[in-house]
């Protein structure tokens, strides 16, 4: 048999499958994820998700806006080219305001765009766990929690049991 | 309902902001009166500061219950019972208001406050606001009768708006109809546009007309965004003040103060957006008839510093930028604490920004020399005591209509929504 991926669990409904995510997360493993048609409140607490890195993302996004803005603005008009525009300043704070303004919003948006990709580790075509046929069931009413072999925790006959434990049916390991 | 012990403590509260509020409006109606004798607007102005903090605050509530009303939203239902208390602060706020309506009718100087009710009055430099072109203008609305039916037809929207929203909320509780729900969306949606009319009258009458002389398109929007940041603000500390007394106790979320703390960020940055292109359109068309109000703002006649230069910056950077930074973080909007203290932050910058849209104003200079003095600013014990006495009575209006219904809509179709919210 090749390498494993990892093994998958089923559980019958939503209240057995939050409260086995729960013990997953208890037992202290770290390399897992659930997997559902449908968003289940509360789940990433009972995953022990911290917060998203995304706003982090967004924050950089912006402030590289704001000093882009005012950087085309002071180099174009003050620096490079001074230039009298309706007797105002060659630079001034306020009226670049709506470049870097715009620019904020939109190195923002790149920022959150990106930082989403990035912290989902997105792309990705392919998944190892297609490889099992009960998985491609979460698309439709399977609730699964697949627990993969690079965990540190990770062992095969261990996991597995511990899996059968917290009530999870259909258990079997993925290759990779 | 478990009423007994939560209505005799919000009777107390109400009897406690009563007594208070009586106290602080004596005090404040005796600077009053002595601003009407000596001809002194600036104790008048206390007055208006006064009403015109805790009018937003209301006027904010009223239309946060519309737009929750007409988009349907579900998880501000909890919240949306305490703006209706809160809205019931509007016919006692039309009689708060009467002193100020008194002076064009009953004053030997019409045109103390609004100068405009007076042509008599001597504007700086030379001539009166008679001989003025632009008043002359202006004067087909700006007129004292036609001033009178306006503060009248706009506390009137205000005042059945919200009295027809609240009856129809609190029958929900006893009856159970779900026709006092259609009622409302519809009444709501019709009701935006009224108040939305009457708020920007009310700006334009009470605020905007100090400074006759000026033209600004954005004002009503002005006063919508910083009447939506006082009542979000406002809510949030109620809310927390009524879990932690037991009314909203494990009702209240984190959900809940999380979206209200998102909606806090939103109108920080819309304050911010109206008031720098107000100022950024005028700055651009450099109009002296425009960019005199702005001036006054930031130095003198002879072009130094005057104390606004600080109260602008103050705005800037205390009504914009610190809340702004700090509600961009998670923590902030959902630690209690943290956005209680950012709440209040934002509430007494707001009273900062009515103190500099109020209070500045052109003085004519001794012995009519050229050019003007500017009114500075000034925090007068009269303010304090006009801030404190009417809100006292605003709270004793709320704590007054809280023993009159249920702490959440017990019958609201929507309700278990709104308990069930989560992020």
């Amino acid at each position: 048999m090749s390498e494993s991926y990892g093994i998958i669990a089923s559980f019958p409904d939503t209240p057995a499958f939050f409260h086995a995510a729960e013990k997953v997360r208890d037992a202290g493993y770290k390399k897992w994820d659930t997997y559902s048609s449908f968003p289940v409140h509360g789940m990433p607490a009972a995953q022990g998700q911290p917060r998203s890195k995304v706003p982090v993302f967004t924050f950089c996004g912006g402030v590289s806006g704001f000093t882009l803005g005012m950087t085309i603005v002071w180099f174009m008009n003050a620096f490079n080219y001074p230039l009298i525009v309706g007797g105002q300043p060659f630079f001034s704070p306020v009226f670049p305001f709506p470049i870097m303004y715009e620019l904020t919003i939109l190195l923002s948006a790149f920022g959150t765009l990106g930082g989403m990709f990035i912290t989902n580790l997105l792309p990705q075509h392919y998944n190892p766990l297609f490889n099992s046929e009960k998985f491609l069931e979460v698309s439709g009413d399977r609730l699964v929690i697949a627990i993969e072999a690079r965990d540190g925790q990770y062992d095969p006959v261990a996991t597995r049991r511990f899996l059968e434990e917290i009530g999870g049916t259909d258990i079997e390991e993925v290759s990779a | 309902m478990s009423s007994d012990t939560t209505n005799s403590k919000g009777s107390n509260v109400g009897l406690i902001a009563l007594v208070v509020g009586i106290v602080g409006i004596v005090i404040a109606l005796f600077g009053f009166k002595q601003g009407w004798d000596d001809g002194d607007v600036r104790p008048i102005m206390s007055w208006l500061i006064g009403i015109g903090f805790w009018l937003s605050i209301a006027i904010g509530m009223l239309f946060l219950t519309q737009i929750w009303y007409v988009f349907h939203a579900r998880w501000p239902t909890i919240i949306r019972r305490q703006c209706e208390h809160g809205m019931a602060a509007f016919p006692y706020l039309l009689v708060l208001f009467l002193p100020l309506l008194a002076i064009p009718f009953f004053h030997e100087n019409p045109g103390l406050l609004w100068k405009w009710m007076d042509g008599h009055n001597a504007l700086p430099g030379h001539g009166t606001v008679g001989e003025d072109p632009l008043y002359q203008w202006k004067s087909p609305f700006l007129n004292i009768p036609f001033f009178a039916v306006r503060a009248v037809g706009i506390f009137g929207v205000f005042i059945l708006v919200s009295e027809l929203l609240r009856r129809w909320s609190f029958n929900t509780d006893t009856t159970g109809d779900v026709n006092n729900l259609h009622n409302a969306r519809r009444l709501s949606s019709l009701g935006l546009f009224l108040t939305s009319i009457a708020m920007t009258l009310g700006a334009i009458d009470w605020f905007k007309s100090l400074e006759y002389h000026w033209f600004s398109t954005m004002y009503g929007v002005w006063f919508f965004a910083a009447s939506m940041r006082a009542a979000i603000s406002t809510l949030l500390i109620l809310c927390v003040i009524l879990a932690w007394k037991g009314y909203l106790k494990g009702i209240l979320k984190q959900a809940h103060r999380y979206d209200l703390g998102c909606l806090m960020l939103t109108f920080t940055i819309f304050w911010t957006y109206i008031s720098f292109s107000q100022y950024f359109l005028i700055y651009s068309a450099n109009i002296p008839e425009e960019t005199f109000w702005y001036n006054i703002r930031e130095m003198n006649y002879d072009g130094t510093r005057n104390s606004w230069w600080w109260v602008s910056m103050g705005l800037i950077f205390g009504h914009f930028l610190t809340p702004f930074l700090l509600l961009l973080w998670y923590k902030t909007k959902v630690v209690v604490w943290r956005t209680v203290i950012v709440a209040s932050w934002i509430l007494a910058f707001h009273v900062l920004d009515l103190y500099w849209n109020i209070v500045p104003g052109k003085l004519v200079a001794p012995d009519h020399a050229p050019g003007y003095l500017v009114r500075q600013f000034s925090i007068s014990p009269y303010d304090i005591a006009a801030l404190i006495g009417i809100g006292g009575i605003c709270i004793f209006a709320m704590c007054r209509s809280m023993k009159k219904a249920e702490p959440i809509p017990v019958r609201d179709p929507n309700i278990l929504t709104s308990l069930n919210y989560s992020e």
